[in-house]
């Protein structure tokens, strides 16, 4: 029986702090997917839809000697055949120029895609896959950054020596100086594995290509301006005949910000041979073998302190692993390298961070860019210090935590921060100072920033318009992204707030290029406080409008004031009324406000040293744990969560991020993470690469300290990436605290706990 | 393909014996649906000599269509087949253990069905009919083949019932599993222990381990080793070691470290031992009091 689904009873619901509405009712879409009636991309079908598969390659590294395609072409039902010879494609990339839609003469990971089919079923596409026959040359692979930086090592890109796909070297201050001297050194090796988003709907894709419309790609994406700007430069279009338009999205945590280029463009080439929509859709087992997962990392990192716990300076040799193509890996590797140096007061810093080619499957992003992995380093090495040092390690972060009005030893200019107030809320809500004999307690604090001012230095910020409909109602239009997280939920609020409506009156658009305003979209925490400011400021200037037409219609001063639009002599005017005297006076155009927001530009110089954005949040947790000593067996009891993402635009929402941001971190703490057996992914699967449960999540308590932020919408700013952020260093530090030693190594597993527990000989 | 629905055993019988071999039997099929499928499946949930879960004069009688859910709830396993109840309720995920059978958990023979080792351990036995209207009674642990392979042809053959003797005075069983996390994750090992202790000395042991070899493994020398100790802690750090010296693990690049999983049989074993000797040693001073 299927039960229908209601919201809750809006009486017995919370409402946020000083936004309209009742925080359960903020997002109509949540219904529809509880109720299955959403649409993903998965569920779409065309009239004479065609079905693309790719074929791969089933060797690391190998030349192409031939490929046969004859098989295949005269298949019944088979529509289109494509290698990579006759596409004529120049090489793209997001950062680096390095990959083809498909192979030309050489394959460098499995999975690489050599050719392509359309036909008018799956199951014929995946036959007329299986039949193209491909002769390889194999080559010598290397499978680990180590093997790939030998002086004699395979070359895998002509235009990369040393197999070295990017690099950076950060210093500022003197840190040498800072070493030499120094009270205490401490100094260890921390190593990440690669992480898959692991989101619930694999990536698909419906391409459609005419000479109307154009091409029209239907795939829900994080920034669908992004990928529609690179669809169109790879296939030659012009940009204005290259259109996203996005069913509902399975979950994105980063994944989706590009989503998988490869698809979008194959079946874009398949769709204009052929005339027909193309759809694609990547297996769950694609999606870890071909899909683009965050890189790993191994991070050698050491730091000086005085004997009172100041940090002096800290220094790190960071490699990253690539992958066979670079995807948004320089960026992640940048973040790694740095970002966790603003969380603290540290005079000097020195960095050297080498992101390096293999022959396995090239990586990409998830949410916190990076930002987790060098917490897991940094905030362990800040408990071993403590350690050393005699300290309590709330003590020595608090001496040392960064502060409102600083500016980080990277030119971050701190605003607004609370950071010292969600370390005290942290540990006291965990019981910091009574703690339960034969459990472990840790600690971490975090950083994230909200938006990039430097990503693209001219366009930092975000635009939105407010349209007055006939009937009184409003839609606000932006490219800010909803993929599950309530963005547009919180948009409807902010704009709400601004005309003094009830949010049930507003509608927020965003997914067709065509229609909504470009956008960076929904990564680098920037949704509710760049395209949240741009939806208010855009509300804003509705209302100034609409209180001017009131003026010159009655010829008397007016007023908005809770929604109600109001004239000196007490008359009160209809929003229908206002927008359709609009209309018939323009001969049909809408009462539109337009809102930008241009963050001021970034003082960001050659040397990274600069502001990259508007403002940041801030975070700290406390986990509390048990470890099983015959065993090494963790159990993560609790996790309090204390947060500073300024003024909080709902509740329930927030909580929701908060929930699924510490699941993630526990899943990357104790869980996931990629294993290869020579350049193949051996876990590539959801029974092998494992996720968290619901019987594994701890006890979760969230804390928010609302300290309001001018940068964003009413006080509002992040709170998506960052609750990942510090979930990693405080459930090793728990671990170490529980045990008596450190696992440096990701996933903390039972196994490895008790290795390090009986001092046996790492594997 | 075709999907057949049969009400008595004599007609699941009759289907196979028409179906020559293209015809294989499937229960909660939680398996095979994510395998190829074969010509023609067989459902036999609905056929009551495969359901309901009886004792009789000291003989518990499970249906091989009983589920793990089933099976993990019924009163009569509770009481008289504890390491069953446990193991049961183990076994993936809700949805998982309302679908898939007793039966299907051992002729499906995957080296670390919990199900399998809890009757291992118990000394079930499993009456098997086949087309010919022959019936055989085997130890569930002599129904393996090879890796994920039975001895028990689901296309000509049909496994009944299991029978176990239940638990009497002086006797305990229990089951211990260790998974990299607490659902839909098959064990890195799971062990099942069942003791007969009298006067504070071990009986009769039946000591079950998995997954070392493509079927439960009964770990003979720790077996004879306990018989006449006392339960303490001696005896189950002695059991231990006896238990990691006489299997052989490999190391798994999904799974762990042969050592690491070595010292985990150890340590299940002897838990499994404990609890099952407490639950022993509880069911005499029930009776005497």
């Amino acid at each position: 029986m299927i039960r229908s689904i209601t919201a809750p009873d809006p009486k017995q619901a919370p409402a946020s702090g000083c936004f309209p509405g009742i925080d359960y009712d903020q997002n109509p879409e949540v219904w529809a997917k509880a109720a299955g009636r959403a649409v993903y991309g998965t569920d779409l079908k065309m009239p004479g839809m065609l079905y693309g598969k790719i074929l791969r390659s089933p060797c690391p590294h190998a030349r192409i000697k031939k490929i046969d395609t004859a098989a295949a072409e005269a298949m019944p039902g088979v529509r289109a055949v494509l290698t990579g010879e006759g596409l004529g494609c120049k090489p793209f990339g997001i950062v680096v120029d390095d990959e083809l839609p498909l192979a030309v003469d050489r394959v460098r990971y499995i999975g690489d895609e050599v050719a392509c089919v359309a036909a008018v079923d799956l199951q014929t596409a995946e036959r007329a896959v299986q039949s193209i026959r491909v002769e390889y040359e194999e080559l010598p692979a290397v499978f680990s950054p180590a093997e790939a930086l030998e002086e004699n090592a395979p070359q895998l890109h002509r235009d990369f020596p040393g197999n070295v796909a990017w690099q950076r070297n950060i210093s500022r201050g003197d840190s040498e100086a800072a070493f030499r001297e120094a009270d205490h050194v401490v100094e260890n090796t921390f190593t990440v594995p690669a992480v898959h988003p692991t989101y619930l709907e694999p990536i698909s894709c419906v391409a459609e290509s005419d000479r109307c419309d154009g091409l029209v790609l239907h795939t829900a994406l994080q920034s669908p301006d992004s990928v529609r700007a690179i669809v169109a430069k790879v296939l030659e279009l012009p940009l204005s005949r290259v259109r996203v338009i996005g069913p509902v999205m399975g979950g994105g945590f980063g994944g989706r910000v590009y989503g998988n280029l490869k698809l979008y463009i194959l079946s874009s080439l398949l769709a204009m041979k052929t005339g027909w929509p193309v759809k694609m859709q990547l297996t769950r087992e694609e999606e870890f073998t071909v899909g683009r997962p965050m890189i790993a990392a191994e991070l050698k990192m050491k730091m000086a302190l005085r004997s009172d716990g100041t940090i002096l300076a800290r220094e790190a040799e960071i490699i990253t692993d690539n992958g066979a193509y670079s995807a948004q890996a320089p960026w992640v590797s940048n973040t790694i390298s740095e970002r966790n140096d603003s969380v603290y007061r540290i005079p000097a810093v020195k960095t050297g961070v080498r992101l390096v080619y293999t022959n396995k499957v090239p990586t990409g992003q998830y949410r916190a860019y990076g930002n987790q992995a060098a917490n897991f380093a940094t905030e362990s090495l800040i408990d071993m210090a403590a350690k050393k040092l005699g300290i309590d390690p709330l003590d020595l972060r608090l001496k040392n935590c960064i502060r409102e009005g600083d500016v980080s030893v990277h030119g971050l200019q701190i605003n607004r921060c609370a950071l010292d107030e969600c370390l005290k809320a942290a540990a006291k809500k965990i019981g910091w100072d009574r703690k339960k004999a034969g459990r472990g307690y840790g600690l971490s604090a975090a950083i994230h920033a909200n938006g990039s001012l430097i990503f693209n230095k001219k366009f930092r910020g975000a635009a939105a318009q407010a349209r007055l409909e006939l009937d009184g109602r409003v839609t606000v239009f932006t490219g800010e992204q909803d993929y599950g997280q309530g963005a547009h939920a919180a948009f409807a609020r902010i704009a709400a707030k601004a005309l003094g409506l009830n949010p049930d009156l507003i509608t927020v658009q965003s997914r067709d290029t065509m229609h909504s305003p470009y956008s960076l979209g929904a990564l680098a925490m920037r949704q509710t406080t760049i395209g949240g400011k741009a939806v208010q400021l855009a509300a804003e200037n509705l209302k100034e409008k609409i209180v001017q037409l009131a003026v010159s219609l009655s010829g008397e001063p007016a007023t908005m004031e809770n929604g109600v639009v109001r004239g000196s002599s007490g008359m009160v005017f209809d929003l229908a009324a206002i927008a359709y005297d609009y209309h018939s006076q323009t001969s049909g155009l809408s009462l539109l406000g337009e809102g930008k927001y241009v963050p001021e530009k970034s003082d960001y110089d050659d040397s990274g040293y600069g502001n990259i954005s508007v403002t940041y949040s801030f975070a700290a947790h406390a986990a509390e744990v048990e470890i099983d000593r015959d065993t090494g067996a963790l159990t993560v009891h609790r996790i309090v969560a204390a947060h500073d993402s300024g003024r909080i635009v709902n509740q329930v929402s927030a909580r929701g991020q908060v929930y699924g941001g510490i699941t993630q971190g526990l899943g990357m703490s104790c869980y996931e993470g990629y294993l290869f057996e020579t350049g193949r992914v051996a876990n590539a699967s959801l029974a092998d690469y494992k996720i968290p449960t619901a019987l594994d999540i701890p006890e979760i308590e969230e804390i928010f300290i609302e300290n309001e932020d001018p940068a964003g919408p009413y006080g509002a700013k992040g709170l998506g990436e960052i609750v990942m952020v510090p979930v990693l260093g405080a459930i090793a530090n728990a671990v170490a605290d529980a045990a008596g030693e450190w696992v440096t190594d990701l996933p903390i597993t039972a196994e490895k706990i008790y290795q390090a527990m009986a001092g046996w000989e790492c594997q | 393909m075709s999907y057949l629905y049969p009400s008595s055993l004599e007609e699941a019988l009759g289907i196979l014996r028409d179906g020559s071999g293209r015809a294989r039997v499937i229960a909660g099929a939680t398996d095979i649906f994510l395998q190829r499928l074969p010509h023609s499946l067989v459902d036999l949930t609905a056929l009551p000599a495969l359901s309901g879960i009886k004792e009789e004069s000291g003989l518990i009688t499970i249906g091989a269509a009983v589920t793990h859910s089933q099976a993990a709830a019924s009163p009569v396993i509770l009481a008289g087949a504890q390491a069953l109840a446990e193991g049961c309720a183990r076994v993936g995920s809700p949805q998982i253990r309302n679908a898939g059978t007793l039966g299907g958990n051992i002729v499906n023979a995957a080296p670390a069905a919990d199900a399998a080792v809890a009757l291992a351990a118990l000394g079930a036995r499993a009456r098997i009919v086949d087309i010919k209207g022959l019936t055989r009674e085997e130890a569930v642990e002599d129904l393996y083949r090879t890796h994920n392979r039975s001895l028990v042809d689901s296309s000509s053959e049909i496994l009944v019932e299991l029978i176990i003797k239940s638990c009497g005075i002086n006797e305990g069983s229990a089951f211990t599993r260790f998974a990299a996390r607490n659902a839909l994750a098959l064990p890195l090992v799971n062990a099942a222990a069942a003791v007969k202790v009298e006067n504070g000395l071990v009986k009769e042991a039946r000591l079950v381990v998995a997954p070392v070899k493509p079927a439960p493994t009964r770990l003979q020398r720790a077996e004879e080793m306990l018989i006449g100790m006392p339960v303490n802690r001696e005896t189950r750090l002695a059991v231990e070691k006896a238990a990691a010296s006489e299997v052989e693990v490999r190391s798994s690049l999904l799974r762990c470290s042969a050592r690491y999983r070595l010292h985990l049989v150890g340590v299940l074993v002897g838990r499994a031992l404990e609890t099952a000797a407490q639950r022993a040693q509880q069911r005499k001073r029930g009776n005497d009091s």
